[in-house]
């Protein structure tokens, strides 16, 4: 069993908790949106501030991985036959310049298979650690994720990647209805826009916190280490 | 017959300029008096239903117009069922926490709970006989409803989006919606956050890059553009 993490309010909400029935969530940390080629910068994003939450989400990756927990990442990746693009997402990435499924240097834009649907090699997953396809922000919709934690008996999320006012909010927001009980590290997720990170963390504190706790990466891994370990 | 676009940020709404009646709704999230009264839930847990009630009366001159125009109206609520048997123990827990624990009497009945005072919508936008109502358990209108299925069955593509509060339910309802690849449209005015920040904030986001969700009006351009 594992203390509660010191966050918005102790986490998980019930007191201690298992790494059998935990999960990191990595999201959408793939070369589309991280590379100075990919998708999100060649249609003027910028993926400096992105970049910063690298070292802290492997420091995350690392202890997790040691203490036992199930990671899942997402991507944000079409089927090359653009099947599951709705209209207008492709019409708003046309706006864009840079429609998806058009080839850059990375491959069709947000393509599943592709260079830029890789996740970046610092934190590349296991092959024991799934990585779900999604055609949206959330991961739950039009995705097996909510099946695959359900069958390991999954209770508890902790998020991490990117960004913060797109595919990790909208993430989280789902896995809360579902009853998952969620935390987000605060300074291992992040927006092209800091304000906008900041503006959606005090969303998320509204009331004490109606979709889950918050907590910095240092909190958490606190209680990951073994007692008296530094 | 198309309708003429509305004009939104980032862009005249809908993206393909083709929307009517017979193809867009007007969904009218959680106009309930636990979100906008003295007395209910959000009031029992210290925020301020001020900012909420302040856009009670734009959707209302919507809701006239829209109806009157013969679209699909359909209504959200969010409240649990009597026995609590969809209730999360988290969302019990956090909501206790800030004294006021979903399915325990309060001042406007039992908590968030179906059939109850507080969970009833205001007044002023009662729902019409034969007005869809769609009862949620979580902050998305997708979630454990059949919500998706009903709009299926009516052709709907494009919807207009009011109601409360513009940061949980709102948005939430409309990242699953554009997700989905509904086309979507946000009346600033006719929503509302129990905090101005975060209202600021959905706006922002909504129609950043390109409009990543979708697009955001004022009530009274999505007026002009019905006439």
């Amino acid at each position: 069993m594992i203390q509660q993490v010191d966050g918005i309010y102790p986490w998980p909400y019930g007191g201690r908790w298992t790494p059998r029935s935990s999960a990191l969530i990595v999201i959408d940390m793939q070369r589309d949106f991280l590379a100075n080629d990919g998708w999100f910068s060649l249609t003027g994003g910028d993926t400096a501030p992105l970049m910063l939450v690298v070292p802290p989400i492997a420091r995350t990756l690392e202890a997790v991985r040691s203490a036992g927990l199930f990671v899942v990442f997402t991507i944000e990746a079409h089927r090359p036959d653009l099947a599951d693009l709705p209209s207008n997402k492709f019409w708003r990435s046309k706006q864009l310049g840079r429609p998806i499924g058009e080839v850059g240097p990375l491959g069709q834009h947000l393509v599943r298979g592709t260079r830029g649907a890789e996740i970046i090699s610092p934190l590349s997953p296991r092959s024991s650690e799934p990585v779900i396809a999604k055609p949206g922000k959330s991961a739950f919709v039009a995705t097996d994720i909510d099946h695959i934690l359900r069958t390991r008996g999954i209770r508890n999320l902790i998020f991490v990647g990117v960004t913060t006012d797109g595919a990790v909010q909208c993430t989280l927001r789902d896995a809360n209805d579902r009853g998952y009980e969620c935390l987000i590290l605060s300074d291992a997720t992040a927006s092209d826009v800091p304000s906008h990170h900041a503006d959606q963390l005090h969303t998320f504190s509204l009331a004490g916190g109606v979709y889950g706790s918050i907590a910095s990466v240092e909190n958490f891994l606190r209680v990951l280490r073994p007692e008296g370990a530094s | 017959m198309t309708l003429p676009p509305v004009e939104a940020n980032p862009y005249p709404w809908p993206f393909d300029h083709n929307w009517s009646q017979s193809d867009t709704a007007l969904l009218v999230i959680d106009m309930q008096i636990d979100f906008l009264k003295p007395n209910g839930f959000c009031d029992q847990m210290g925020l301020d239903v001020s900012l909420t009630s302040a856009a009670v009366e734009p959707t209302r001159t919507v809701l006239a117009r829209m109806r009157g125009l013969g679209f699909t109206i359909i209504h959200t609520r969010e409240g649990h069922r009597r026995d609590l048997a969809d209730l999360n123990d988290n969302k019990r827990w956090r909501a206790a926490r800030m004294g006021a624990e979903i399915g325990r009497p309060g001042p406007c009945g039992l908590v968030l709970t179906r059939g109850e005072r507080g969970w009833d919508m205001v007044p002023e936008l009662c729902p019409l006989d034969g007005e869809t109502i769609v009862d949620k358990p979580g902050k998305g209108g997708f979630y454990a409803t059949d919500l998706e299925l009903l709009m299926q069955r009516k052709g709907i593509r494009n919807l207009v989006f009011a109601g409360v509060t513009s940061d949980c339910c709102v948005h939430t309802t409309m990242t699953n919606a554009n997700d989905k690849g509904y086309e979507c449209l946000l009346l600033a005015d006719c929503s509302a956050a129990l905090d101005r920040r975060n209202h600021a904030m959905i706006e922002a986001i909504t129609a950043k890059r390109g409009g990543q969700f979708g697009a955001v009006a004022h009530s009274s351009a999505l007026l002009a553009a019905l006439g």
